[in-house]
Formats: C-alpha cells, sequence, structure tokens
C-alpha cells in the first residue's frame, strides 16, 4: 500500500498485539521502532534516545511531576512519558518532545490507524 | 554615550571604621560593653605562618587608624588614581554577625553599622553607595533592617556573609529576598565567614589546615549557595531579584551550569517549578565581581571561560580594596577583550546599581 505523500505503508502491528502492554518493538526496513499506545492513540518513535543512543523503549511509561508553584508537587500524565532507560530523560510520547528541553526530540514516524491495522508510513 | 556616563564602578570596597568606639553612638546602651569586649564575636580565622596580612601595607591612612577608616584617604589613595566613579562599601570586620550565637547582638550590631555607615561615609562624598547589613540567622529582623533602610537613597544593595548554617536557597530565607525584591534591592554575599562563628564548616568534609587552604576553597560554598537558590525556585519566586557573588570567583561557573543542566533533563521531576534551565536562571539573576581574579598561566583561558559562561552582563569589576588580594584595575583585565571589559568596569554595575551618572557635587576632595 503507497500513503501519503508518496511514501510507503509498512503493516507493523495489529491493535489486539498489544494486549496489556502499552509498548511494542518493530523492525522496518532495519530500524528499530517503538509503537506506543497513549489512550487510545499509538504512536511510533525510533527506538533510540537522542541523548547517548540508549534503546529507549527499554524505558519505564510513566507520570510525572506537572509544572507547578515553587515547592508544590502535582502528578499528572500518567502513561503519557517515557522515561529513558540510562539517565532518565523524560520524553512526551504524543509529541516525543523532552519535558526539560522542547528542543530535544526522539525521532517519530507516521502511524496511521486502519481498522485494527497500524501503518508506519516511511 | 553620555560623557557624564561611569567608566568605572569598584563593586567591593572595604570600608572600616576608625576603632570600635565609632559604633557606640549609634548602639544602645545595653551592648556597649559587650561590643567594646567582643567585637563581631566571630571568631578568628585561619592561620598561616604570621607573615600574611589581610589588609594592604600600603593603605593606612596618612592620618592614622586603619585602612580604608578614612573616606577621604580612599578617595585620594584609591578611587581617583584609577578613576573609579563609584564605590560600593561592603564593610569591614563586620559582616559575619550573622554567626554569633546570640541573635539580638547580631540584630543590634547590624542595626547600629547601617546607621554609622548612613551617617559617615554615605555623608563624605557622593562616590560612595552603601550595603544594608543583615543578619541571615534572624531572618525576621533582616526583612525588619531592609524595611527600615531600604528607603535610603545612597543604599543599593543588601549584604550578609557568605558563611551560614544553611543553604541560601531554603525558604526561610525567602522573607529577606521578598523584602529586598520590593525594595528594588539586590542581595550580594560576600566570603571570608566560612567556617567561622557557628557556620557550618568550609567543607563538607570539615576545616582546612591554613589560611592558603581555606581561601583557595572558597568557591565551594559559593557554588552550593547558587545551586541552592536556583534549585529551590527563589528566581521563580522572586521574578526581579538579583544575586551577587562577591569576591567568590567565577571561573567555576561554567562547570556549575552544565553539571545543572545535565541532571535537570533527567531530574527536572524533583523541581517541577522550574520553568527553564538552571543556566538560564543563573544568567538571568547571579551577578558575580571580578577580585581575586582567576589568572591562568595562559590569560587567554580566562576570555575563554568568559564566554562559557555566555553572559557579558554577569561580571563586576571589584578591587577588594584594600585588602591583600586587591586587583588593579589597569593590570587585572587586561586578557579580556575590550567590550566585555568596559562592560565590567561600569556598565554592569551602572545596570544593576542604577548608577547612570557620574557622582555630582562633592565627589572629588
Ligand atoms: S541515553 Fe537516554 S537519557 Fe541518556
Amino acid at each position: 500500500m503507497t500513503g501519503r505523500e508518496g511514501k510507503q505503508a509498512y503493516p507493523v502491528a495489529r491493535v489486539g498485539d498489544f494486549g496489556e502492554a502499552d509498548r511494542l518493538v518493530v523492525q522496518v526496513k532495519n530500524v528499530e521502532i517503538g509503537l506506543f499506545k497513549v489512550g487510545n492513540d499509538y504512536y511510533a518513535w525510533r527506538n533510540l534516545c537522542p541523548h547517548a543512543a540508549a534503546p529507549i523503549c527499554a524505558g519505564t511509561v510513566c507520570g510525572t511531576m506537572l509544572p507547578s508553584g515553587v515547592y508544590e508537587h502535582e502528578f499528572g500524565r500518567e502513561g503519557e512519558i517515557v522515561r529513558c532507560p540510562w539517565h532518565n530523560w523524560e520524553f512526551d510520547l504524543r509529541t516525543g518532545e523532552l519535558l526539560a528541553d522542547p528542543s530535544v526530540k526522539l525521532r517519530g514516524f507516521e502511524l496511521v490507524r486502519e481498522g485494527e491495522e497500524l501503518h508506519l508510513l516511511l | 554615550m553620555s560623557d557624564n556616563r561611569p567608566t568605572m564602578i569598584d563593586t567591593d570596597v572595604h570600608n572600616s571604621m576608625t576603632g570600635k568606639q565609632d559604633l557606640l553612638p549609634y548602639l544602645p546602651k545595653a551592648y556597649h560593653q559587650a561590643w567594646l569586649a567582643y567585637g563581631a564575636g566571630y571568631g578568628g580565622s585561619y592561620l598561616g605562618t604570621g607573615a600574611h596580612s589581610v589588609t594592604r601595607r600600603d593603605a593606612r591612612p596618612d592620618g592614622g587608624g586603619p585602612p580604608a577608616s578614612d573616606p577621604n584617604y580612599v578617595i585620594r589613595h584609591h578611587l581617583a588614581p584609577y578613576g573609579i566613579d563609584y564605590a560600593i562599601l561592603t564593610g569591614s570586620g563586620i559582616l559575619g554577625i550573622s554567626l554569633v550565637s546570640d541573635p539580638d547582638y547580631g540584630n543590634v550590631i547590624a542595626r547600629a553599622y547601617n546607621d554609622w555607615l548612613a551617617d559617615t561615609w554615605l555623608k563624605a562624598s557622593p562616590r560612595y553607595k552603601g550595603s544594608i547589613l543583615i543578619n541571615h540567622s534572624d531572618p525576621q529582623a533582616a526583612v525588619q533592617e531592609i524595611e527600615r533602610m531600604g528607603p535610603h537613597p545612597d543604599m543599593v544593595q543588601v549584604i550578609m556573609c557568605s558563611g551560614s548554617r544553611n543553604l541560601f536557597g531554603q525558604r526561610m530565607f525567602h522573607p529577606i529576598y521578598e523584602a529586598a525584591e520590593r525594595h528594588g534591592l539586590p542581595v550580594a554575599i560576600h566570603p571570608g565567614t566560612e567556617g567561622r562563628g557557628n557556620a557550618g564548616p568550609p567543607t563538607p568534609s570539615g576545616h582546612p589546615t591554613r589560611y592558603f587552604e581555606w581561601h583557595n576553597i572558597i568557591p565551594i560554598n559559593y557554588m552550593s549557595h547558587v545551586n541552592s537558590l536556583v534549585c529551590e525556585g527563589v528566581f521563580e519566586k522572586f521574578p526581579e531579584l538579583k544575586f551577587v557573588a562577591i569576591e567568590g570567583g567565577f571561573a567555576w561557573l561554567p562547570h556549575l551550569m552544565w553539571r545543572m543542566d545535565k541532571n535537570y533533563k533527567g531530574l527536572r521531576d524533583q523541581v517541577p517549578w522550574l520553568k527553564c534551565k538552571p543556566s538560564e536562571y543563573i544568567r538571568g539573576h547571579i551577578l558575580l565581581t571580578t577580585q581575586p581574579i582567576e589568572e591562568p598561566d595562559d590569560p587567554a583561558h580566562l576570555g575563554q571561560i568568559l564566554d562559557m559562561i555566555g553572559g557579558d552582563h554577569m561580571i563586576m569589576y571589584s578591587s577588594d580594596y584594600p585588602h591583600w588580594d586587591f586587583d588593579n584595575p589597569k593590570v587585572a583585565l587586561r586578557s579580556i577583550r575590550r567590550e566585555l571589559r568596559q562592560r565590567i568596569f561600569a556598565d554592569n554595575a551602572i545596570q544593576l546599581y542604577g548608577l547612570s551618572e557620574k557622582p555630582g557635587e562633592g565627589a572629588s576632595v
């Protein structure tokens, strides 16, 4: 199947493949890609941390402390953050941005859902 | 640029009393005996061989008295020869009153000193600008002192010693920053009291052995305070506050900034009130004075360090007159690129202290 802008669409997983998991690691054209389920949405990020090349998919999917006033602690965004397994950088799974510095991002791929099928556009 | 703009401001000049008796007219009678007996009372300094003197041997006023105890002589001996328009006065032998065990004593001495300063040096010449001395161990009393002296037109900052029992970012100190910010006054710290009085030891592993060793390591206390101020969110809470790190060096700053920024990426959730990288708070709020300037074997390295700091607005010239480690403005900053040198000599202090015109009438002797 040929996707938008002439990209090739690769069927990478079925929604049911996730089971209870919040991520799957797939391989497309020799590139390791993490598929993340956030709520009812799906995102594809390269399995490589932009900091020092850790396998980001081995990190923890979690929530975090929200931006707050001084000495306030408010926890939120459960399931929307991945923490790198090496140096603990927190990335927003919806945008790929590093929370501490949004100019740093995970490398993302377009993922489209066709019924139960997830297609990666490359 | 107007001809009347200052070309050099010295941000650390140690005005001294001629003797303890100078303070008596400003001190309640109940404290006269104690002041004459104990002075500032925060202990002696670290030992050397005895050959070294903290004050310059050439700085004794021709009319007698201790170095920098005669405002007119300081103009003749220091300000005029080097073309210094303003001297920011930082006191002498008294900063450590925050470290005496009796807070009432510390408070009353701070008040008396500020009144003496306003009545003597600040009246002697418009070239002199004062620092309001506070006892940081009693933040409530410190706030009262800032309220009392803050409106004085020639008081340009709050000053406290850098020796402390607690790191300065901690919340007990926040009322001091609130009051200073409200009065539009920077808060300055000055070293020399590390490990003295009831301050913590100058290193986490205890006391250095000799004065040399103690003097070398003062910057770790400065790093600790700057780190604490940023991490505790002081500059989020008080966005207009400026903090002046006097006489603690600056070459350590790139290391601290890099380390803080790096850790912030992984440990941000412990300080969710920070809204930007730690180094950005440092650049936005911390100023540092030059003396004792680091003197690398290759002078060009100093300029490289300043480039790494990346804040040409952050550094201000200071001499530390009349102390032994004085920096001659004609020599000490020679290796620094010209436009930055001018900012360091005057522009940064002009902006911080609002001294945009040279001093007026009575400025010369
Ligand atoms: S490699 Fe991911 S945070 Fe360092």
